[in-house]
């Protein structure tokens, strides 16, 4: 084989150098999540009804305009406020249970009732960090963490349910790490400029 | 330095690429609207052909004209890191890409491109979601520079990179890691997935077309028929009704196997340095150069086909930005037609890797729990069906074969489901009737996520997802010990790994 065929088997040996006992590295399971802010829950039940309630709103005005005639009968409406009913007690049991932590390392983020989600993202990962809040959130004081990876959206991390102060502080955590991670690297503008 | 700096157009011959690609990319856009049997041929049938032929003209010039504004006012500049490029038809754009961005670089080189030196230089970011820059028509010297001094560009924050700098003293040897015979080629054409898409795409047209001739079709038909019963074949219906079947099979297939030896004619995978080149196509010759380290994972693939033609195809994966991209992309770095003894050079691809022997399987709760998901959708169905068309329709019957053929395709399902780890890499398989190894390196994770159903809670299973710079990885149904582990290793490797400058 050629040098780059030697070069390529070095790295191996010397990749695999580093020999890591799998039980004793921490466990993510062993982490006490924080909660999210007990006024998430109200906003999360509020904004999945306020959908609901508008499309059975819809429903029920729709077929009593003067030019339309559908021929519905009014109990239709009935669907979206049942959905109502189930969807806003789903969101406000889920958002109860959510949990979010900061490692050493990694951000932790738990949500979903029934089909339980566990995120974690390395500091490392991030590439960039940004809050936001639409004015319902403004509302309950909430603000949402968005970090941003490389990989496309499916790969980013939204924490949910931050009050305002927590969201500050978390985003300014998290650029505190990114910078002190990629100082020697990132003095140089990004690679593409436009 | 020499012709490579200050501002730079393109040769003249590069309108002829930017009006061919600007037509060829209309009507890929616009194929199915105009073939589709409503407003195309209603168009045809109101507009005269003279009509016809001066919009199509009109059409023409106008995209003639935009060509070579956007030819006039392309430039483009080499610096000592970076590439520079100004174009733009309304809007100016200025566009600068730092060598040690580049992931991928490719040239090609059109047939009337071949007499005049001249190739097409394409460079992509891992941020952009295509061809970032594109530089048609420039002398082959100035894209090769280009492409050299790209590649010796470093960013020195790649894993492989201290390692590889070493090679870089002894002037870089290359060696040849894979060349497709013509055969493997045909046989990759055969057993690739693009014959379904060649198929749908000609019954679609053909469905059209007939459409369209359907009288005039049905006077030949008649005089056929006329004709065969003056034959008096000797075979029965059945049999005639196969054998067209067949033939039209054969040509697809043998379609599809002409489509990949023009496409990969050729091919041969060179490792230089720490770079790898791969080159082929018959009229359209391509080279596409990767630098191993940028190189995040590796697809091994089979379709069920290839299966049984013993035909397996690589595809090299690398960061991207869009969720949108698939397999068979024209920029995929993809090594078509190879043996199982082929594959040996995955270690090259991604030092060290190699396809693993064994695997751990997942729960076989999986089978239970997707069958009885599937039980209940289909016992809705059914349930509604009876409802609507009454309870002795054959719909019934035909709901109640297809949960039945759910189980055994649901078990092949769990069959392939399987990971391996080799050190800091991990092998996870998936697949039908095919199968799909991916292997990466696990401190390319970017994301860890762990999902869990209630049920999955009740037997301690979960869901394990890495999310991985190309896409995200997901084995199904693991068990919670397993799966934590191999979540808390990820973790830690991609930790201490060096800081990721993509």
């Amino acid at each position: 084989m050629s040098d780059a065929g030697e070069a390529g088997s070095d790295l191996a040996t010397a990749f695999s150098n580093r020999t890591i006992d799998p039980d004793e590295l921490p466990d993510y399971r062993a982490v006490a999540l924080q909660s999210v802010s007990p006024r998430f829950a109200v906003y999360a039940a509020l904004s999945s009804a306020l959908f609901w309630l508008g499309l059975s709103a819809a429903l029920l005005i729709g077929p009593r305009l003067p030019f339309v005639n559908l021929g519905l009968p009014a109990w239709i409406a009935a669907g979206p406020l049942l959905a109502l009913a189930w969807f806003a007690a789903v969101a406000w049991l889920d958002a109860r249970r959510r949990g979010w932590a900061l490692r050493e390392h990694d951000l932790m983020y738990r949500a979903g009732l029934i089909w339980r989600r566990t995120s974690i993202l390395p500091f490392a990962r991030i590439q960039h960090v940004e809050t936001a809040s639409g004015p319902l959130e403004r509302a309950f004081g909430l603000m949402r963490v968005k970090c941003f990876t490389a990989g496309g959206m499916a790969a980013d991390l939204i924490v949910e349910g931050l009050e305002q102060d927590a969201a500050r502080r978390v985003r300014q955590h998290l650029l505190e790490q990114i910078r002190s991670g990629a100082e020697p690297l990132r003095s140089e503008a990004d690679g593409v400029e436009e | 330095m020499t012709a490579a700096d200050g501002w730079q157009r393109l040769s003249p011959l590069a309108l002829v690429f930017l009006v061919l690609s600007g037509l060829q990319r209309q009507v890929r856009e616009n194929l199915f609207l105009f073939a589709g049997a409503g407003a195309g041929a209603a168009f045809t049938d109101w507009l005269g052909l003279r009509e016809l032929v001066l919009i199509v003209s009109v059409f023409f010039l106008l995209s003639v004209l935009g060509a070579m504004i956007y030819h006039r006012r392309f430039r483009f500049r080499l610096d000592d890191d970076a590439v520079r490029v100004r174009r733009g038809l309304i809007e100016r754009k200025e566009v600068r890409v730092r060598f040690d961005r580049v992931q991928n670089i490719q040239l090609g080189q059109p047939l009337y491109f071949r007499p005049f030196g001249l190739v097409r230089f394409s460079l992509q970011t891992p941020g952009a979601a295509d061809k970032e820059v594109e530089l048609p028509g420039i002398h082959r010297s100035l894209a090769e520079t280009m492409r050299d001094r790209i590649s010796a560009a470093r960013s020195g924050t790649d894993f492989a990179d201290d390692k590889l700098a070493d090679s870089d003293a002894a002037p870089a040897e290359d060696a040849i890691l894979f060349r497709a015979t013509p055969g493997r080629l045909f046989l990759h054409g055969l057993s690739s997935n693009q014959v379904w898409v060649i198929a749908g795409l000609f019954f679609y047209l053909a469905g059209n077309l007939l459409n369209r001739f359907e009288e005039r079709l049905e006077g030949l038909f008649e005089e056929a028929a006329g004709n065969a019963e003056a034959l008096t074949l000797a075979a029965p219906d059945w049999l005639l009704g196969l054998s067209v079947v067949l033939a039209l099979l054969l040509i697809l297939f043998g379609l599809s196997g002409v489509l990949a030896l023009v496409r990969f004619w050729g091919f041969e995978l060179l490792e230089s340095g720490d770079r790898l080149v791969a080159s082929s196509g018959l009229f359209d010759r391509r080279e596409q150069t990767v630098r191993q380290a940028k190189v995040t994972g590796l697809v091994l693939r089979q379709s069920a086909v290839g299966r049984l033609l013993g035909s397996w195809h690589v595809i090299v994966r690398q960061t991207r930005s869009s969720d949108l991209e698939s397999d068979g992309r024209k920029n995929a770095f993809v090594l078509p037609g190879l043996a199982v003894g082929d594959l040996e050079l995955t270690r090259h691809l991604l030092p060290g890797l190699v396809r693993p022997t064994e695997l751990h399987g997942v729960s076989p709760r999986f089978r239970r729990f997707a069958w009885s998901r599937l039980l209940v959708v289909q016992l809705l169905v059914l349930v509604g069906l009876a409802l609507l068309l009454g309870a002795s329709h054959w719909a019934l019957l035909l709901v109640a074969v297809l949960a039945a053929l759910a189980l055994p395709l649901l078990h092949l399902r769990f069959r392939h489901w399987g990971w391996a780890r080799q050190g800091f890499r991990l092998w996870v398989r998936s697949g039908l009737l095919g199968h799909r190894l991916e292997g990466f390196d696990l401190r390319q994770v970017q994301q860890a996520r762990i999902t869990s159903s209630p049920s999955q809670r009740r037997h301690d299973l979960v869901s394990l997802e890495l999310v991985l710079p190309h896409g995200a990885v997901a084995i199904p149904f693991l068990p919670g010990n397993a799966a934590a582990r191999l979540a808390n290793e990820a973790l830690a490797l991609a930790e201490s790994a060096p800081f990721q400058a993509l």
